[in-house]
Formats: structure tokens, sequence, C-alpha cells
């Protein structure tokens, strides 16, 4: 049995956090609970108890230390995945907010990050899938999410070309175009439905094919580094995409890897 | 080689194939001789087998030397010890004598004398009985090791076919499947959609117990044209595969392993699960598999196999028949199997070798102090040669039977960039190139009349039957309708067919070709320019309304490239008309009509402007933007680069390439100093022609970095889309680039005119090919330059005066060289 955990706050947030762990419940064949987390003992808004009842889903109530106590509870065996809500769309280095934030950091499983101005579909039908053209961003979209998908949702990849990735030619557009794309799938995401591949700032190419594509969700994954620097796509798709955004953390040995240099012989 | 005679073990019993020429011994027999000049005679003895054995694709590490002697003797070195010349580096060098001291460190003791000898001879034969894979000889210098990388893995397909021109196989395992994309594909057998039409894949087998590929090595051997493959694990799986050069439809594959770890696999198929597969199994075994809707192509196998306690081997036969035009008769491939069986594994694979040696002996590249561009050279003359069959016509398609990339479709790439060569080093591959054109002649006629035009209008890009399959539209990130303008506007093919007729008879002499079959692919080309260029009231012809090669700026008013090259079309085509009374005229005409035709020639500047108003774009220089090569559409915009100077490859530049005395001269050093920086490189038919250029301007060092870029696209998947197939027209470039650039090679009517530009990391570049039926060599040092030839030659090196070279040729020190005033 797997559960989709989620973690409801008082605010506004917690009907879509909800929705959105209803909804990839579906999407993983899994159960859905609902936490929350009271600094001190006491009894649930009464909002929150009518939104998990409304929603047939049971809410446990714990108290302790919010971070430790939603990590605790995340890291529990049957726990597949954590949803957690965005409080804000800051336009600091938390995004998410600063509980999220250190959930983020330092959970070792996925996670789905909820903006607050979320809008759920009625199923999640189309993931949007942004890889880096590295072993070490798609190896936990191959290994973790495939194997829990219906073979029915669209993956659809998109790339932004880095200075490994970018070609230095390309004779005929009109059939390189698909040749890269091609290629590009079979090396890093051989289930994809379909990759789009454009030039120019990740977070802003992700955003764009989100909407072009009708996504549900964003998949990406990311190596928990959030030193200076570091995770810029993943801080600017978190702060201004509209739709879930499912994290996947990379094992530091994946997070480590070079990139798949084109060198053959 | 026994004593004096060469022994075949092929067919399981010895038979004597040769003598050896009377060598030099005393009037004792050279048992008896010890002297000098009997050393002599055993270091020539060693050299004419070497060079025998050469010529029939066993070289070195395909040859054991059994020898009594190779121990120090007194202080000497042991008589057999001068069997050991450099010609057969990397054999294996056995004694079967009672060495006391000092053998060579690279020297097996075995001794056993007589008696060993014969053993060691009824183990080979053992060898063939048991149908061991053969061993291939891992020269450096002529194989390419294939990556084992997952990510790798469809590029290394591409780069590893092994083909014959007539059909070509990828080198996917023989137990690849998803993710992998193996491919058998045949010449000229295209699908009703114009899509190459992949045939039966014959080289399934049933691997197992393969753990992983890290312990695994793939070899693609240059010289002889096989795929070699060990497994250095518990499978001991071995595998050895090629496609025959000597026999159009053979193909062969032998695969060992320990028992249990290989049987033969049974599903033959294309890679697309579409493409309609008919199997059947004949009563003695042989498997028959048919592909497409109309069964066009057919491909007949049969395995042998042998299990023996410790090894079982699968050794696999197969031939293929075809039909373009409708359902192949599969008994014609069943009848060829027939035969190749009977001439069996060992002898297909010998004569293939002997064919390889021979198809090398017309291509060789050799260039001392820079190893891995040799090698890179030698990859792309080994597809330049694996490109196109010699009988009937060859479709080249711009990623040949490499992949299915751009479907198989064929471009100018054939035309300009590999014909060049193939005429060069297989002249009868060529002709078949044309042969190609020729028979689509009259789609062309009708294209042109399609278009209002009279005349031959050759299309952008085309398949089996000739008509325009070039796609007009394609489908942005938007999936909003992305107009193609190559296939209306990209004209210049329409001339660049006729040069490629052209520069085919001047080289290889073949004048009844061009007086004859192929006059028509000259004057139906030039009669279409005469329809199409337009007469304006200066009195001034243009050309409004087409695309030259640089594809960043699409649709433009006397693109000088195609301006150029239709004016010499029109020329070229008068030519040929001139003698025929009633059609003299229009020669006069086209004669009087290229004369008028604007050529971007700005006196001011010294330079040709590439289009009318290309001189007034953003003056942007690559430079500005990033380190080429660079796709700049794809870095700055399209409309961006459209507005600006960057250019996608030599446009105007080509014709200093290819129509030199079109151009004025001297004009080539200022187009380099402006163009060059504002080339983008991103094309794979661009930095080649570039580093041609520079070495004929002068520039030998830079055109080395553009000479290693154009290399190693393949190698490297520099457009990361090998994986579709290899850049045929960047590899016939590549060899342009060393033939013209490097060398400084052209053909001046009957003679062959050398100036060398050799960069500073090249101790010598030598080139063999054939130049007007003679098979020639060309070795440029930095301070002689020296030809042999096999008949008589007229040279001309330098700025010097023509002069006659007979066998076995001549050497001209630099200081004979005048080099001034290089071609431009």
């Amino acid at each position: 049995m797997s559960t989709v955990l989620a973690t409801l706050d008082e605010n506004t947030v917690a009907e879509p956090v909800l929705e959105t762990a209803l909804r990839c419940g579906q999407l993983f064949g899994s159960d859905v609970g609902a936490l929350h987390v009271c600094r001190h003992p006491g009894v649930p808004h009464a909002t929150m108890a009518s939104l998990a009842e409304r929603s047939g889903v049971p809410l446990r109530v714990v108290s302790g230390p919010v971070v430790a106590t939603l990590l605790e509870s995340l890291a529990g065996p049957e726990i597949v995945t954590g949803v957690l809500g965005a409080r804000a769309r800051g336009e600091g280095r938390d995004p998410v907010g600063h509980v999220a934030a250190q959930i983020l950091e330092r959970i070792a499983k996925p996670v789905v990050i909820v903006p607050p101005d979320r809008n759920v579909p009625g199923r999640i039908r189309r993931l949007l899938v942004p890889l880096e053209g590295t072993e070490a961003s798609s190896r936990p979209v191959t290994e973790w999410l495939l194997p829990r998908i219906e073979e029915d949702v669209e993956l659809v990849v998109v790339h932004a070309f880095t200075g490994v990735t970018r070609p230095g030619m390309l004779d005929r557009p009109e059939y390189d175009w698909s040749l890269l794309g091609d290629e590009f799938l079979a090396r890093h995401f051989p289930g994809a439905t379909h990759v789009e591949l454009a030039s120019g700032p990740a977070a802003r190419r992700i955003t764009e094919a989100s909407i072009s594509c009708q996504a549900d969700l964003v998949v990406m994954s990311w190596a928990q580094d959030t030193s200076e620097g570091r995770a810029k796509t993943l801080r600017a798709v978190l702060r201004t995409s509209s739709l879930p955004v499912l994290l996947l953390p990379r094992t530091p040995a994946e997070a480590s890897g070079p990139p798949v240099a084109h060198s053959v012989t | 080689m026994i004593g004096e005679e060469v022994v075949d073990l092929l067919d399981g019993e010895a038979r004597v194939v040769e003598r050896l020429p009377p060598l030099v011994h005393n009037a004792d027999g050279p048992s008896a001789a010890s002297g000098p000049l009997a050393r002599q005679g055993q270091a020539a003895a060693a050299r004419f087998a070497a060079d025998w054995l050469a010529a029939l694709g066993v070289t070195g590490g395909l040859v054991l030397v059994v020898g009594g002697d190779f121990g120090n003797a007194g202080g000497a070195p042991g008589a057999s010890t001068y069997l050991m010349v450099d010609e057969l580096a990397r054999a294996v060098f056995v004694s079967l004598g009672t060495e006391q001291a000092g053998l060579p460190p690279s020297v097996v003791k075995l001794g056993g004398g007589q008696t060993r000898l014969v053993e060691l001879l009824e183990e080979q034969l053992a060898h063939r009985e048991q149908r061991r894979v053969p061993s291939v000889d891992l020269d450096p210098a002529w194989v390419v090791p294939l990556s084992n990388a997952h990510s790798h893995e469809r590029v290394c397909e591409a780069l590893a076919t092994l083909g014959n021109g007539a059909a070509a196989l990828r080198g996917a395992r023989e137990e690849d499947g998803p993710g992998t994309v193996p491919m058998f594909l045949v010449n000229g057998i295209y699908a009703a959609d114009g899509h190459l039409l992949p045939a039966p894949v014959w080289t399934d087998l049933d691997v197992r117990n393969r753990r992983s590929r890290r312990v695994e090595h793939r070899w693609l051997d240059l010289r002889t044209g096989v795929l070699l493959r060990l497994a250095n694990d518990e499978t001991a799986l071995r595998t050895v595969r090629f496609v025959s050069v000597a026999a159009r439809h053979a193909m062969a594959l032998r695969a060992e392993g320990s028992p249990g770890a290989i049987g033969p696999g049974h599903t033959p198929g294309p890679s697309a699960p579409e493409i309609p597969l008919v199997e059947q199994t004949l009563g003695d075994g042989t498997d028959l598999a048919r592909t497409g809707t109309d069964a066009p192509v057919a491909v007949a196998f049969r395995d042998e196999v042998v299990e023996g306690e410790d090894r079982h081997v699968v050794e696999r036969l197969a031939a293929w028949a075809a039909c373009p035009d409708g359902p192949v008769d599969p008994e014609q491939a069943d009848e060829r199997l027939t035969e190749i069986r009977h001439r069996g594994f060992d002898r297909l694979l010998a004569e293939h070798r002997a064919a390889w040696a021979k198809r090398w002996a017309d291509a060789e590249v050799t260039i001392e102090g820079d190893r891995r561009s040799e090698l890179a050279a030698r990859f792309a003359v080994f597809h330049l040669l694996s490109a196109a069959t010699d009988t009937g016509e060859a479709a080249v398609g711009a990623r040949g039977l490499t992949g299915e990339a751009y479907n198989g479709h064929v471009f100018w790439d054939a035309d300009v960039f590999v014909l060049p060569a193939v005429a060069a080093i297989r002249p009868s591959a060529a002709r078949a190139m044309l042969e190609y054109r020729l028979r689509r002649l009259p789609a062309a006629r009708a294209l042109a009349r399609q278009r209002g035009q009279i005349g031959a209008r050759f299309p952008w890009e085309s398949a089996g039957d000739g008509t325009d399959v070039t796609p007009r539209f394609v489908r942005g990130r938007q999936h909003q309708i992305v107009p193609i303008t190559t296939g209306l506007h990209e004209e210049h093919i329409v001339a660049d067919v006729a040069w490629a007729a052209d520069h085919y008879a001047r080289w290889t002499g073949d004048a009844a070709f061009l007086h004859g079959p192929g006059r028509d692919l000259v004057v139906e080309t030039a009669r279409y320019w005469a329809g199409r260029v337009r007469l304006n009231r200066d009195g001034r012809g243009h050309i409004y309304g087409a695309e030259g090669p640089d594809e960043y700026h699409e649709v433009v008013d006397d693109n000088a490239y195609t301006n150029v090259m239709a004016r010499w079309n029109l020329r070229r085509g008068a030519d040929l008309l001139a003698g025929s009374e009633d059609l003299d005229g229009e020669a006069d005409e086209w004669r009087a009509l290229a004369d008028t035709l604007v050529d971007g020639w700005d006196p001011s500047r010294g330079l040709y402007e590439q289009f009318a108003g290309y001189f007034d774009l953003e003056p942007l220089l690559v430079a500005q933007v990033a380190p080429p090569p660079m796709v700049a559409d794809v870095l700055l915009g399209a409309r961006r680069v459209a507005g600006s100077q960057i250019i996608k490859q030599v446009d105007t530049m080509l014709l200093h390439h290819l129509v030199p005395n079109e151009v004025i001269p001297g004009s080539l050093e200022a187009g380099i100093a402006f163009y060059e920086p504002r080339t983008a490189h991103g094309s794979s038919l661009s930095p080649a022609i570039s580093a041609s250029l520079l070495a004929r301007a002068g520039q030998p060092d830079r055109a080395l970095e553009l000479f290693r870029l154009a290399a190693f696209i393949d190698l490297d998947d520099l457009t990361g889309t090998t994986a579709g197939g290899l850049h045929l027209a960047a590899m016939g470039g590549l060899w342009q680039a060393l033939a013209w650039g490097f060398l400084g090679m052209a053909a001046e009517g009957d003679t062959l005119a050398i100036c060398p530009r050799l960069p500073a990391a090249w101790s010598s570049l030598s080139l063999r090919c054939v130049f007007r039926g003679r098979s020639i060599r060309v070795r440029a040092q930095h301070d002689r330059v020296s030809v042999d030839c096999s008949d008589d030659l007229l040279v001309r090196i330098g700025q010097g005066r023509p002069r006659r070279c007979g066998p076995p040729g001549l050497t001209a020190p630099l200081e004979e060289l005048s080099l001034e005033g290089a071609r431009s």
C-alpha cells in the first residue's frame, strides 16, 4: 500500500493541496491521507477538518515542531510522495515559503509543491518533464516516475539547450529538429511521448511549454543543493509556474555525475 | 609460406597458389646461406610476402611468422630476425628452433622444429573446421574503437555501418532491440511515401547471460570492412560480420561463445513495426523475409551451428535481392544464398578482404604527424567507398545507407561534395551516381515544365522516381505551419548536377560520357537557366527569388553562388552544343546571356556580394555571438540572423572551390578575409570547404583547425544527429580539403596540377587516387613532392610547366616548386 500525503496548513492553499494530492493519488494508484501539524496540542481548524471530511480523506493531526514533524511523517515507508503548499510567490531564495523550503532541502523522497493560485484539473493526464540532458537529471524520472504511472499518461519533455547539449550544426532544420528530439529522448527518457527543444532561459521555456502543451503537472529532478547560484531554474519555475511541481531528489552520486559528453571514440 | 611456395589452406586442404620470385641465395640454396646476401634475401622475402598478403587484405596482425633462429648466435642476431621487417609489425613471431639465448622479446619460443610447424598448420585447419571467429588486425591506424556508453548506442550503430554501395547494415549488436536502430538498407529501394525502405534485418542472434556491456569491445576495421565484437566475460562472446564488397549480394556473420551463451535468433524484421514483413522458412532450413507493401526487397539467410564442448558457433550467411519497381522474386535471394553457401564463409571473407585491399590501393590516405586526423580521414574515405555501387545507378542520400535520416533523399550533397571524392577514389561509382541523375532527367524536365520553365529542373530532394520530394512545411513549436523554402527556391542544384557531370569527365577523362549520355545533364540544365534568367532594361541578367547555400537568408535576389553557377552552366552547355548545326544559335544566345548575368562582384570592395543588399545588413561577426561552429539562427533567432551578415555556410566562397575560373583572379584571399569571420559553420557541409580554401590561400594551419572540425563531425557527434546516419557530404568535403586544399590538386585538361600547402603539424600527406585512368599516389612533405603513377602522366607542380611523369614516378624538391600565386 502507498499513500500520497497532503500536508495541510491553515491557509488558502489547503484546498488545492488536498485536491492535488487526490489527483496524484489517482496518478500513482495510491491512497491519499492528510496531515496537519500543530505547534501545540489542540483541535484542527474547522475548515480544514471539513475539507478533509468532504474529500473523504482521513486527516491526522499531530503536534510538534512543524518541519521536524513533517519530515518524520513524510519519511514513513508507505508515503510515496508529499504534497505541500507554496505559501507565496516570493522573490527571495525561498519562493515556496520557509517551511516548504526546509522540507525540500532535507527530504529524501519526492514532493509536490502546489502554487497558491492553483487550478486543479479533473485528472492529471499530461506531465511536463524538463530535462537537462544529463544522466543525473533523467535517472530519477525514468527510475522513480515511469514505473508508477499508467501508460496513457502523456509525458512531454522540454529541454533548453545548454552549452553541452546545443548542437554546433543544423544542416536541415526541417529534419534535424526531429532527429535531435528523437535522439534526446532515446538517450535520456525513452518513455516520453514528445520532446520540445528550445534555446534561451530554461525556466521561461519550461513555463512556455507548460502552457503550450497544456500540462497538468511539472516534474523536475534536483540535487537539493540550495547554495548560492544553484537550482536557479527550479527556483524560477517554482516562482512562476501555475502548475504543481513534482520534485524528485537525486541521490548524491547521481547529482555529482558528469554530463554525458559527445565524444564517441 | 613454406619454402618458396605460398600455400592456401582456405578450403581445408593445402594448395599452392603462388611461388615467390627467385631471391638472393647462393649456389647451395637458401638453407645453407648465412652471409649478408642471404640475410638481405630473408628480409626481401619477408617484405615480398608481407606485400603479397597486404594486397589480399591480410596485414601484420593476421600473420604468423615462423623461424628457426631468432636468437643471438655469437653476438650476431639470428638469421630469422631478418624476417622481422616493418611491413610485418604486429605479426606473431614464433621460433621453432633450439634457441640458446638472446631471443627478441616479441618472439614466442615454441621449439619442436618441423613437427611443430605441421602441428601449427593443423591447428589453423582445425580453427577453420570449427568455424572459429577469425581474427582482425587491430592496427590502431585502421580500426575505430566503438564506445559502449548507452548514450552513444545509436551513434555507434551509424559509425559502424558496413556497406558495399548497393546495400548496408548498421552496426547494431546482434541481440539489440528497443532503444537501438538495427537496420539493413538497399540502395534505391524506397517505400511508396518516398522514405528508404528498411529491409529485413538478418543479424539477430539469441545472446544470453550478458551482464554488462562494459566488458565488451567493438572495433570497426576500416582496412577490411569488418565489425569485430569481443566480450571479456564468461560468455566469451565473439562475433565478426561483413557486407561483401566482392560479392554484391553476400553478407556474413559468425559468432562464438560459451555453451548456452549464444544461439540463432529468428526474428528478422525492419526496425519499424509498421513496415509489412513476410517471413517463411524453406524446407532446407533457409529463412526468407521480405519487407514493404509491395515486398520489393528480400533477404535469405541460413545458419550453421557448431556445438562443441566448450564453445558454440553460429555461422550465418545471407543474401539479398531487390526490385525497385515491385515485388521481388524471393527465389532470387534463395538462389544467391545457395551460391554464397557454396563459396563458404572463409572464402567470402578472403575475397572481401582482398576487394577492400584493392579499393584502398586507390584511396589510401596517410598523414604523418597527426594520427588522429589520419584515422578520421580514413574513416571518411571508408564510408565514401561504401556509399555508392559501381554498376547501374547509385542514389547517394545525404546520410547514404547509414540511417534513415533525411529519408534517404538525394540532395546537392551527392553532386558537389560526395561525387568529386568518389570520382577520384572509385570512378565507376561516380559514374553510377551520375546515372542516377541521368535516369531522372525526364522527371527534371517535367518539374521545369510544371514550374513554367524549360530544360531540366532537378529537385532539391529526390528519391526513387526523381520527382520533388522536398517537404513544403514543418510544424513549429506552437504547432504552427513553418514553410520550407528550399524546394521552391534552392535552384542552384540545377547547376550543381551539371557541374558534377562535367567534373567527373574532367577528372576521369571520360569524355565519351560528357559528349554522349551525360551531355543532356549539362545542356538541359543550361536550357533551364536560359529560361530562368531575367534580362532587365539595363541589359543585365538577374535571377530573382532564389536561395543560395546560406539558408539563413532564404529567398534573395541575385545570389552570387546561384548566378555564377548558372553562368558557368550556360557557358559549358554552349560548349557542348558547339558543332550541332541546328543548335549553334541557341549556344550563342546562352553565351551572350551568361555574359550579362550579375555576379555580385564589387570592384570597389574587391569582393563578391553574396546577394543584392547583403552588404547593407547588420555587420555582425560570428565571434561576437559564439565561437564557431554555431547554430546562429537558434542562438539569435532566425529573423535577427537574416538581418545580419552572419551566414550559415560557405556560399559565395564555394565558387572559388568549384569554378575558380569563373571568379576574378586574386579574389580568394580578400573573400576569405571578409566571409570567414561571418561564417557560422552551422552546416556540416561548411568547415571542410573553408579548410580547403584556407589551405589554397596559404593558411594551412588555420585550415587544419577547420579540417579537424569537419573530420570529427560524426566521430564526436557534433551535430547530435549522427544516430540518424553519417554526414556523407562532410566526408566528401574532407577528402576535397585533402586533395584540392592541402595538396592543391586540380585537373587541368590532361595535366594533374599539384600545389601543396601542408600545416606545420603534418610532416607529410599522401593520397592515392585515380586520375584519368592512372593509379597515382601524391605525397607531399614540407620540402618535396613525389608522385607515383601507374602509367605516363602529365604533372604540373606549383606554377611550373607540365612535365611528363612515367612509372614509377617523380620527386620534386621544394626549391623547384614555385608556389607563388596559388590558384584563386
